[in-house]
């Protein structure tokens, strides 16, 4: 009797089973807002002889403008981030601290403003108690923080906390603000692993499904080094597909093309002896599966790479070209109907320097305020953020000076 | 609600190391435990790791114990709380072959060995689905009730969003249950074979 009653119960659960997976959102396509833009301004002046070709002259055209993030006096600063703000402004993020893995370590955040060109004191967006108190769990320290716009328009945090171990223990979390983040809600956990749910972490920007939830490129790096695309709903991770395997590729870069076509470049950690290169990953269903392709032929050094596309169909891609250090950090253009990339902008480059004097140049994260410019910001020496400010005239020049021969390009930026 | 979840993880987390403590307690101890010392001390023991104790500490006890283990799946949990019922029948070797069976070939196709990811799969695949609902209509055949409730149990926590996860696999597996599995299989293994080398079976003349 008593099984009978638990075949029956089962059969109620299976019922709300079946009810709870047809009331989930089917998967959706990817979100491609600026592709009729692109279309539309891709009037670039292809790189002709021809004389009345129209290209801004270079005294007209300001050169790329530096600044500081704001010093919080903390001695270790490192893995910031971007996002616009709906006035026009830049919000900053980035962890500060006594060293990367401090318990004292703070997410600070700074607004920029793009006409004074100056940032706004630094605030406090988590710490590892509030962190705590919040997910109701003992953390040991927070990493990289990413922000995302939510389809209704409040924007997400995401978020790497720790409780034990090192950064192979990682969670991510996240955080909603309603007034454009002056003010977070409670924090809270994305589970994305079934292994305690540890190492997973986020770097790269999230990007948007047309249905307004967020696909949210993740790693993991632990036993495995691989990453993941999640699927993500508010605050909870409600899918996810792997985008690479084995123990290769972490931090994966999404560049989408058109609704269902998509790539990931990654940073390669691979073993010595391997090819030391961008791993590329590529779906061609809006992130349902993903498939290794060619690496592309940049020079990686196991550090983070990151990118984003233009309006005029150009893309951006700011890197550390070489295979050894991150003492050199470059921004590379591509016109977008190849992959070729060239060099047009050397950021930051201690080549010259003794072995034991250069910085490290690293964590580059870029964004765009309006679709044509770009902000960059990176660590340096992480000891400061950079922010370096690329306006959409001095892209739009270079992208019409992209004509050295693909060939040489590529076996420059190989070697 | 988020708030909620958080209190309904920590009583649940709290009430679960409460009745790994009084089973340890019972292990060590000589006599059994009646069910009336075994309530106080889940109240007492529940009510120290749930609320905060100050000393320097910025959590309650429990915090800590889930920093570290994260939620357990319901599974799990109902499979420690059930043990300390009178009565309570272990479950079954032929569950814990194929919970150990699973762990061996889910959590390193899980943690990136390869493509294919079954983890993915609980976050909504109808098969998955099938195969949970398949695997608990064995238990119920195999006369183990006890096996049918709770895996209906965690299939409604998951639809009802009980823990921070919306995959299936938490509910119904975590590295503490398949570790268990593992160890018991295993044992049963070593004595089966350490009972035939007494018995002098590897020694009869042909």
């Amino acid at each position: 009797m008593s099984r009978v009653i638990a075949l029956c119960f089962l059969l109620l659960a299976a019922v709300i089973g079946f009810l709870h997976i047809d009331s989930r959102p089917a998967w959706a396509p990817f979100a491609t807002n600026t592709v009729a833009l692109a279309e539309e301004e891709l009037e670039v002046p292809a790189p002709s002889k021809s004389k009345n070709q129209i290209v801004p002259s270079k005294a007209s055209i300001a050169s790329p403008i530096s600044t500081w993030l704001p010093e919080t006096n903390a001695p270790s600063v490192h893995a910031a981030s971007l996002i616009a703000l709906r006035d026009g402004t830049i919000r900053a993020f980035w962890f500060a601290g006594s060293r990367e893995g401090a318990a004292d370590v703070v997410i600070n955040s700074a607004v920029f403003d793009s006409k004074s060109f100056n940032w706004s004191a630094p605030t406090i967006v988590m710490d590892r108690v509030s962190a705590e108190k919040g997910l109701s769990r003992y953390i040991a320290k927070l990493g990289n923080p990413v922000p995302a716009r939510m389809a209704d328009g409040r924007l997400q945090l995401f978020f790497v906390t720790v409780s034990i171990g090192g950064w192979a223990g990682s969670s991510i979390s996240s955080v909603i603000s309603d007034d454009e983040g002056l003010t977070w809600g409670n924090p809270q956990r994305l589970i994305g692993s079934p292994l305690i749910n540890i190492s997973t972490l986020v770097k790269s920007p999230a990007i948007a499904f047309s249905d307004g939830r967020l696909g949210l490129p993740a790693y993991h790096e632990w036993i495995g080094r691989f990453g993941e695309f999640l699927r993500v709903d508010a605050g909870q991770v409600i899918d996810k597909r792997r985008m690479s395997s084995g123990r290769d590729a972490i931090q994966p870069l999404v560049f989408v093309n058109d609704t269902q076509d998509a790539a990931a470049y990654f940073r390669q950690t691979r073993r010595a002896g391997y090819a030391k290169q961008v791993p590329v990953s590529e779906t061609l269903n809006a992130g349902q599966s993903w498939e290794s392709d060619t690496d592309l032929l940049i020079a990686n050094p196991n550090s983070a790479v990151a990118g984003l596309r233009l309006n005029s169909g150009a893309r951006i891609l700011v890197l550390n070209n070489i295979e050894i250090g991150r003492h050199r950090l470059v921004l590379m253009m591509s016109d977008g109907k190849s992959s070729q990339w060239q060099v047009i902008e050397v950021v930051e480059d201690d080549e010259a320097l003794p072995a034991d004097q250069r910085k490290e140049f690293s964590y580059p994260y870029l964004i765009s305020a309006d679709g044509n410019d770009v902000h960059l910001v990176y660590t340096w020496d992480r000891k400061k953020i950079r922010h370096r400010y690329f306006s959409g005239a001095w892209l739009k020049r270079a992208q019409g000076q992209l004509d050295i021969p693909p060939t040489n390009v590529i076996s420059q930026e190989a070697k | 609600m988020n708030h909620l979840m958080q209190i309904f993880a920590l009583v649940e987390l709290s009430i679960t190391c409460a009745v790994v403590m009084t089973l340890l307690l019972q292990k060590t101890s000589s006599q059994e435990l009646s069910l009336i010392t075994k309530v106080i001390m889940i109240l007492l023991l529940g009510n120290l790791f749930f609320w905060p104790l100050g000393l320097g500490m910025e959590l309650p006890l429990v915090a800590y114990v889930r920093g570290v283990i994260g939620d357990l799946s319901i599974v799990t949990m109902l499979l420690l709380w059930t043990s300390l019922l009178s009565g309570n029948k272990p479950a079954p070797l032929a569950y814990k072959v194929s919970v150990a069976c699973i762990a061996i070939v889910f959590y390193p196709l899980a943690l990136g060995f390869g493509m294919i990811d079954p983890y993915a799969w609980g976050y909504g695949s109808i098969l998955f689905f099938i195969a949970v609902l398949l695997f608990a209509v064995v238990c119920g055949l195999a006369n183990w009730s006890k096996g049918v409730w709770m895996i209906a149990i965690a299939i409604l926590a998951w639809a009802a969003h009980w823990h921070e996860s919306a995959n299936l696999w938490d509910y119904l597996l975590d590295p503490f249950l398949a570790i268990w599995a593992l160890m018991a299989v295993f044992g049963v293994f070593y004595k089966r074979r350490r009972d035939k080398a007494r018995s002098g079976y590897f020694f009869r003349p042909g």
